[in-house]
């Protein structure tokens, strides 16, 4: 059994995390405990401040077993190149010896001699199972190989970059607030808005002699018309209710 | 070495559909033989892995990495043991061969599949597009 002690569980990037969680390494039940998949990497505890972390990069293979007649529990099926690195190095040496392959050295990079740590984490709930497997599956895909010598290709062209399209302002016209908005103004700007203030103010003052009663400045378009023919020149107040 | 993403949805989250999420990753897959394993979402193959263990199950998909995610999977064991396993995700760098079906031309998937993430990348140029924020004068 390999366990580290005083390991605190991830507090940020947690994805997922699943208690009442049975850990099974290699065949041993190390307890129930809970499940942490963080972005950093992969951790268990049981409460009582044991437990143990995987790093991603390690993790060869992740999966759900479903087949109950392989393993009596339905369950999440971590595969881990090499061998769990411990505090207590005796009992490494002896789970060695349970190998075919000859694990001389400690390291998790062993795996070209194909040495490798099989774990169930086995949640007390099964529905869990699709969520922790999401969640393993998220936070793998943050961990690509830093060997492999094709990472470093880059599109030299241009893309058609979404957010870049909807964000970027190259052509768009600017728009303002408010606040900013009036120290932005031209002077023609100023004379426009100045007009416009006044037209509205002045319709407003109409709208409340209006109501029911022909206007006192008829306008001949709007001869007949008992109602709303100040707002309807502002043309401001289409749809404003008046009431009556 | 985490990869950056340049925009938006972090990568592997969508299940099924297949899934350019960077820049990055395009550039990956377009310069290298994993847009063939991309082209085979939805074929049952093998997935032999570098510990002599195999996969074979129905592809999921694949990302720029070769992470490959199967579904109905039957696992073989170094020892030749079998196991029925439901979802599996392996990860690129443990992957050693992917068999390819008899019946996929090779030709015509990395072609087509160049074909989509040139889709992509050009989705702007070729007047589509939200075109109220055109980058380029119409």
């Amino acid at each position: 059994m390999v366990l580290l002690k005083d390991i605190r569980p991830p507090t940020e990037g947690v994805r997922h995390e699943q208690a009442e969680t049975t850990a099974v390494m290699d065949g041993q039940k190390l307890g129930c405990g809970t499940l942490y998949v963080a972005e950093t990497r992969l951790s268990w505890f049981d409460g009582s401040g044991l437990g143990f972390f995987l790093e991603y990069p390690n993790i060869g293979l992740h999966a759900i077993s479903r087949d109950v007649s392989a393993y009596p529990q339905e369950h999440l099926y971590v595969m881990v190149n090499g061998k769990i690195k411990g505090e207590n190095e005796v009992e490494m040496a002896e789970k060695a010896g349970d190998d075919e392959e000859d694990n001389s050295s400690n390291s998790g990079d062993e795996d070209d001699e194909g040495v490798i740590t099989e774990i169930r984490f086995v949640p007390s709930d099964k529905v869990a199972l699709e969520p922790m497997f999401s969640a393993m599956c998220e936070c793998q895909a943050l961990h690509p190989d830093p060997e492999d010598d094709d990472s470093d290709n880059d599109f030299e062209g241009e893309e058609y970059d979404v957010e870049e399209a909807e964000h970027g302002h190259a052509d768009v016209p600017t728009f303002y607030t408010c606040d900013e908005g009036l120290s932005s103004l031209t002077q023609e700007g100023q004379a426009t808005l100045e007009r416009l203030e006044g037209m509205l103010a002045q319709s407003v003052a109409q709208q409340y002699h209006m109501a029911g009663v022909r206007t006192e400045q008829p306008n001949a378009e709007f001869e007949g018309m008992e109602v709303d023919a100040a707002a309807m020149e502002a043309g401001q107040f289409e749809d404003a209710d008046v009431e009556h | 070495m985490e990869s950056e993403r340049s925009d938006s949805p972090p990568s592997g989250s969508a299940p099924v559909a297949e899934v350019f999420n960077s820049i990055r990753e395009r550039s990956i897959a377009e310069n290298s033989m994993v847009v063939l394993l991309q082209g085979l979402q939805g074929e049952v193959t093998t997935v032999e892995l570098r510990n002599e263990s195999s996969a074979r199950g129905r592809v999921v998909n694949v990302d720029a990495f070769m992470n490959v995610r199967l579904d109905d999977v039957t696992y073989k064991d170094r020892q030749g043991k079998s196991t029925q396993l439901q979802d599996m995700f392996i990860t690129g760098r443990n992957v050693r061969y992917v068999h390819i079906p008899d019946h996929v031309d090779i030709m015509k998937t990395i072609e087509s599949h160049l074909a989509k993430i040139h889709r992509v990348r050009n989705f702007g140029s070729q007047g589509r597009g939200r075109k109220e924020y055109a980058k380029k004068a119409k």
